[in-house]
């Protein structure tokens, strides 16, 4: 049989269905140039790319934008005036962010907020009025031109918001101060009618992405247990999944999140969701959840594993431990698919050794094929 | 009422994370004539004790420790006014960081309201914290504990050099140092010398609780 090809790796798996080897893959947004991860990439490393699938228009909003010195440093504000008031955020950007890609700094740092859209009550039917006056127009020329460019490189994802619960959270109240659990304990009815008004306006987005040539619809949560807690996920993201999923499915078209935290508190939950692929889940040391024990609460889900930084803070020795040790945790690595970082640009050396452990991972994968791989290696 | 009916009350208004309920109970136990000290000791903290082993049991998480060291928070603005003197004395002093090149706070603001709650003096730095800064707060308020958080692994490091820091201006055995943040690990910790990688806010605060008990135990 002809050795798959990436995306047929990456894809059969994500489908629970048996690839020849254990797929590996770079995030794009991660991704360093260069020989290392040419000979990773020729070595049998993926690539997974996420495009969006729409833009949006926003109608009867004055967008305006400026740069400021605030407390002696530049900031970036947009401010958004509507017939019912106006809102403003400021964001900082680290030095190469516009230069580089994904509006990453030179770091990989992504820009952030100073001052988030809602602040105060009053802002939320500011905030609200934007999303109601927000269209979302489909236009696949990111994910044709992606597709076209990677062939079996790799996917193409179609990148979703988060979640309108997260996007309140995360986005635009921020967790700062606890200043989300504040305003959803002070003001409970206006953060449920913006998130409420979030969903409405967002299916037509859904639909925009299950209908695009994206591999797979991908949800960017960054969800953690510890903020996200199972009451709120319960209440606000299983509904949300359960209509995302409904559109994608009909479709043909595999939904992922992204929950790169501490997800163990909520493992039962997110094994009611119909979600087809947790993309990033962090093992310990920086998850809370093993991945054995993940595959084994959620057995009609696939699992793209998020490697963590702080075992690539370690050095090589410590990366080929973990993922020797990730292997032997998930015998026979059925839906599976390892992910080099989701997190932070990998060192060569980092990179190289994932790679020197995964490229020989056959499947179905056993202690004996383990302790070979293990073998080669010294 | 009786005294202990207020200071249930105000118990009662932070364990339901009740903001008017706090303020009507602080106000009513006010207008009463209940010691101010006492409404904070003996109602509020121990609401928050409640919480506190709520968290721990997995029946309340990070929104209601927040929301109920705001319910608290809302509930001292108004017995404060009627404090005469100093207040009650301090447990400790701790300088409190998001390490340089970070931004989040979370987890920090948590440990500085739960701090603050057990009696400690808080100096709370901020976020995106320069290393200098940190030593130079250090040198200035001679905390018993510097605490000091990290979200990003990129940042991790900041709280190297700042150990080094304290190192070089001869200050690191007159501190204990915890650090924060999810991708700290023990071998972390132990790695860049720091004294404690706190698991979460609660259990950071009752190291920090018990490392001042053992020093007031010495002296």
């Amino acid at each position: 049989m002809a050795e798959m090809t990436r995306r047929e790796r990456i894809m059969k798996a994500s489908r629970r269905e048996r690839a020849d080897k254990l797929p590996f893959l770079h995030n794009w947004r991660h991704m360093q140039i260069g020989w290392a991860e040419r000979e990773c990439r020729n070595r049998g490393m993926g690539i997974s790319w996420a495009r969006p699938s729409y833009v949006t228009r926003i109608h009867d909003v004055d967008i305006s934008e400026q740069w400021l010195k605030k407390d002696g440093q530049t900031v970036y504000r947009r401010i958004f005036a509507t017939p019912v008031g106006t809102v403003y955020q400021d964001e900082m950007r680290a030095p190469g962010t516009g230069q580089w890609h994904g509006m990453r700094g030179w770091n990989d740092i992504t820009p952030w907020q100073t001052a988030r859209l809602i602040k105060e009550p009053e802002d939320y039917p500011v905030v609200k009025y934007i999303v109601e006056h927000t269209e979302y127009i489909a236009d696949y020329y990111p994910l044709e031109q992606a597709k076209n460019w990677l062939e079996d490189e790799g996917v193409v994802m179609d990148i979703q918001p988060h979640q309108p619960m997260q996007t309140l959270m995360i986005d635009w109240v921020g967790s700062e101060g606890g200043r989300f659990f504040i305003h959803h304990a002070r003001y409970p009815d206006l953060v449920e009618d913006l998130c409420q008004a979030i969903s409405k306006s967002r299916e037509a987005m859904y639909e925009i992405g299950a209908r695009s040539p994206a591999d797979i619809i991908w949800c960017g949560d960054n969800i953690d247990g510890v903020l996200v807690n199972p009451k709120l996920y319960e209440k606000y993201f299983l509904p949300e999944y359960e209509k995302m999923a409904k559109i994608c499915h009909e479709h043909g078209k595999p939904l992922a999140s992204h929950m790169d935290g501490r997800v163990g508190v909520l493992k039962d939950l997110i094994a009611r969701t119909p979600l087809d692929i947790i993309e990033a889940l962090h093992p310990p040391p920086m998850g809370d959840l093993a991945i054995g024990e993940a595959l084994e609460a959620w057995p009609d889900k696939v699992i793209w594993v998020g490697f963590p930084g702080s075992v690539y803070s370690m050095g090589p020795e410590a990366t080929r431990k973990h993922t020797l040790a990730l292997l032997r945790d998930t015998v026979p690595g059925e839906r599976l698919c390892i992910e080099a970082s989701t997190e932070n640009i990998v060192s060569n050396e980092n990179l190289l050794m994932v790679t020197a452990v995964l490229e020989n991972a056959e499947l179905p994968l056993t202690p004996d094929k383990i302790d070979r791989i293990e073998k080669s290696l010294k | 009422m009786s005294e202990n009916k207020h200071l249930a009350a105000l118990k009662e208004s932070i364990v339901n994370l009740d903001f008017a309920a706090v303020v009507k109970a602080a106000k009513e136990a006010m207008e009463a004539g209940v010691d101010p000290n006492a409404a904070i000791n003996d109602g509020m903290v121990p609401g928050m004790a409640i919480v506190g082993d709520k968290f721990e049991k997995g029946e309340y998480f990070l929104s209601e420790l927040v929301v109920a060291a705001e319910v608290m928070k809302e509930g001292v603005n108004v017995v404060t006014p009627y404090i005469k003197g100093e207040g009650s004395q301090k447990l400790g002093k701790v300088v409190i960081a998001t390490v340089e090149g970070d931004h989040h706070d979370l987890g920090k603001n948590i440990v500085s309201s739960l701090l603050r709650v057990q009696g400690f003096e808080v100096i709370d730095l901020g976020v995106d914290v320069a290393t200098d800064k940190i030593i130079n707060a250090v040198k200035e308020h001679q905390p018993s504990i510097v605490g000091m958080s990290a979200l990003l692994t990129l940042t991790m490091p900041r709280m190297g050099e700042v150990i080094e820091g304290l190192k070089t201006a001869s200050m690191r055995d007159k501190v204990k140092v915890i650090l924060g943040g999810t991708p700290i690990t023990e071998e972390f910790a132990a790695s860049i010398g720091a004294d404690h990688k706190a698991v979460n806010a609660l259990e950071g605060v009752k190291k920090c609780v018990e490392w001042v008990s053992v020093q007031e135990r010495r002296n």
